[in-house]
């Protein structure tokens, strides 16, 4: 008899326990249908944005993480799994990604590479430029620093061909809603051809064109469309460890052009630009990387086009640009 | 590019200084750790900082605040690591395995608890021996001034417990005393040794040298001096290989210290080829 009780309130306990749980699935469920999962900050904020309030984005890296060392918690397999839509940037970028989406078991989820319109090149630290550098012919030490350039969307042409992408892949998981998707796209696009040609007339005037980043090269896509000097401490990999003559070749390269200031890049430890921005005696502006954003922008709410107008307020002032 | 001439840049200067003192520091207390079987015990303090960083930036304390945050918990850490040792009945390796996967795995979740940060983590733990600060090169010369009036001061209780922990304690030493300063004074080095050069140096400054010295040396005055001089060249020599073949500097660094350990324990075979076995 005792036992019975025992398994009877087994049974209540349990299927409450089942109540409670179906309950609380049914209060995280949103209003809307499609789920957005985005890996960096760039296509989290473009995704957004072509979503309105017609699908909900989330952002799977947490803030001020390298997106290098990320590994996602069982937490973002589960999110990832009940979305319909994954977005990443490129395989160069989030080489886990891949990975992670083959991983996951469903059969409604769509996957986004949204850099695959966008031609791709190679980084190069200044020695492989091969251009008018007294030292390039002396040392042939850099060949190891090639390899494909994943800060793809510091280029605003190719930031227009990844919202490009990023829509067909909403409108694929949601075609009901599609001329919503559409329509935001296109805002977007027309605030990314502002934004670029913002960035012509603000850059088209400056002291000097060469632009100094004490750290691994990340502003390629941004200095080769601005037709600007790119000189980066060290190579894509930010695993690499800069060598004393490479930094002394940097320090030599910033006394030369005559630069007033050494870049470095915000999230990450700025210890080895200021190191040769003092041996250089320049001051230090920082620039956005814009793969993540750092907790209090997260708070703020900060978008793409924030960092960007940031951005270019430092190369100004970095560079010198006169002001019409 | 000319070795002389890159040796009048400042961070060339402040790393073959600051190097050379850290170098000092950790070969001497080397020797008594790695006789003491802590050896490990630079890499398990390093795994701590990590979780102390993750508090300090989750309380967005920068580089050197952040010490502030960092210091306490690795000298606690540090001790913890010697009370296991002697109340725990865990030998040295088992209670350095045991805190250091502490210390990383709170960091970890910490890192994922915390909601992000505003910098990356990894970037603010490690300090690059060709990054070094004027300011940094006065820390580590009182740290290593300390470190060796302390060893002067305690050499002989330092120099039982190495050997024996029961005989030192029999003939009267206070060896848990002794013991706690030998092992905060490790963790005060690997804490601002890990800021200044980073993890992989200050391990290997550790072990390396001691390991070497004790493979040469009959009488310990000798294999302290030894390792402490081993220690230093390896830095000096190099921080030049590496700019001469343009390869990372530490990581030169701790293969020269490598190669400085094999041919020792080559001479040893060459005179003493009873003992080698």
């Amino acid at each position: 008899m005792k036992s019975r009780i025992g398994v009877v309130i087994l049974v209540v306990l349990c299927s409450a326990a089942l109540f409670l749980a179906s309950c609380k699935k049914g209060e995280e469920k949103p209003a809307v249908s499609l789920q957005v999962v985005t890996t960096l900050f760039p296509l989290y904020d473009f995704a957004r944005t072509i979503a309105g309030d017609k699908a909900h984005v989330t952002m799977l890296l947490p803030p001020g993480v390298e997106p290098h060392t990320f590994e996602p918690r069982p937490e973002d397999m589960i999110r990832i799994s009940r979305a319909g839509l994954f977005i990443y940037t490129n395989k160069y970028m989030e080489p886990w990604a891949e990975k992670v989406v083959s991983g996951i078991d469903s059969r409604t989820l769509r996957v986004v590479n949204a850099g695959e319109r966008v031609t791709y090149h190679a980084g190069v630290t200044e020695d492989e430029h091969g251009h008018d550098h007294t030292k390039s012919g002396e040392h042939d030490h850099h060949h190891d620093q090639k390899g494909m350039d994943p800060h793809i969307w510091l280029d605003f042409d190719n930031a227009a061909l990844m919202v490009d992408t990023i829509l067909d892949g909403f409108v694929a998981a949601d075609p009901a809603n599609g001329d919503v998707y559409r329509q935001n796209a296109e805002t977007l696009k027309r605030r990314l051809v502002k934004l670029d040609l913002q960035y012509r007339k603000t850059l088209a005037l400056c002291s000097t064109r060469t632009l100094l980043h004490g750290g691994h090269y990340t502003f390629g896509y941004l200095a080769r469309r601005y037709n600007l000097d790119y000189h980066a401490l060290s190579g894509i990999s930010s695993d690499s460890e800069p060598s004393a003559e490479r930094m002394a070749s940097l320090v030599r390269e910033i006394r030369s052009s005559g630069a007033r200031y050494l870049f470095a890049e915000e999230l990450l430890s700025p210890r080895l630009t200021e190191t040769l921005a003092n041996e250089a005696g320049v001051g230090v502006l920082m620039l956005h990387g814009a793969h993540n954003l750092s907790r209090d922008d997260m708070a703020r709410n900060v978008t793409f086009f924030d960092l960007m107008d940031r951005n270019l307020e430092q190369l100004q002032k970095g560079l010198q640009c006169r002001t019409k | 590019m000319n070795l002389l001439e890159i040796l009048s840049y400042g961070f060339i200067q402040r790393a073959l200084l600051a190097g050379t003192l850290i170098a000092l520091l950790c070969s001497v207390l080397g020797v008594f750790l790695v006789l003491r079987r802590l050896s490990l015990i630079g890499d398990g303090l390093a795994h701590v900082t990590f979780g102390s960083t993750a508090i300090a930036l989750a309380l967005k304390m920068y580089s050197a605040m952040s010490l502030l945050v960092s210091m306490p918990i690795v000298l606690l850490a540090s001790i913890g690591i010697l009370k296991l040792t002697e109340k725990g009945r865990l030998s040295g390796d088992a209670a350095i395995g045991l805190v250091s996967a502490l210390g990383i795995s709170a960091g970890i979740i910490l890192a994922s608890v915390g909601g992000g940060y505003n910098v990356d983590l990894l970037s603010y733990l490690f300090g690059n021996i060709l990054s070094i600060r004027s300011e940094e090169v006065v820390i580590a010369a009182l740290l290593c001034v300390g470190v060796l009036l302390l060893v002067t001061f305690y050499y002989h209780e330092l120099f039982a417990i190495s050997f024996s922990d029961e005989l030192a304690k029999v003939s009267g030493v206070r060896t848990s005393y002794i013991n706690a300063i030998l092992v905060l004074l490790t963790a005060l080095s690997v804490v601002l040794a890990m800021k200044l050069v980073g993890i992989m140096l200050i391990s290997s400054l550790l072990i390396v040298p001691a390991a070497a010295a004790l493979q040469l040396a009959r009488g310990f005055k000798v294999c302290i001096i030894l390792a402490a001089l081993q220690g230093c060249s390896s830095v000096v020599i190099g921080i030049i290989i590496s700019i001469m073949s343009n390869l990372p500097a530490s990581a030169t660094i701790v293969m020269v210290n490598l190669l400085f350990f094999t041919v020792s324990c080559v001479i040893r075979r060459i005179i003493h080829p009873k003992n080698s076995n």
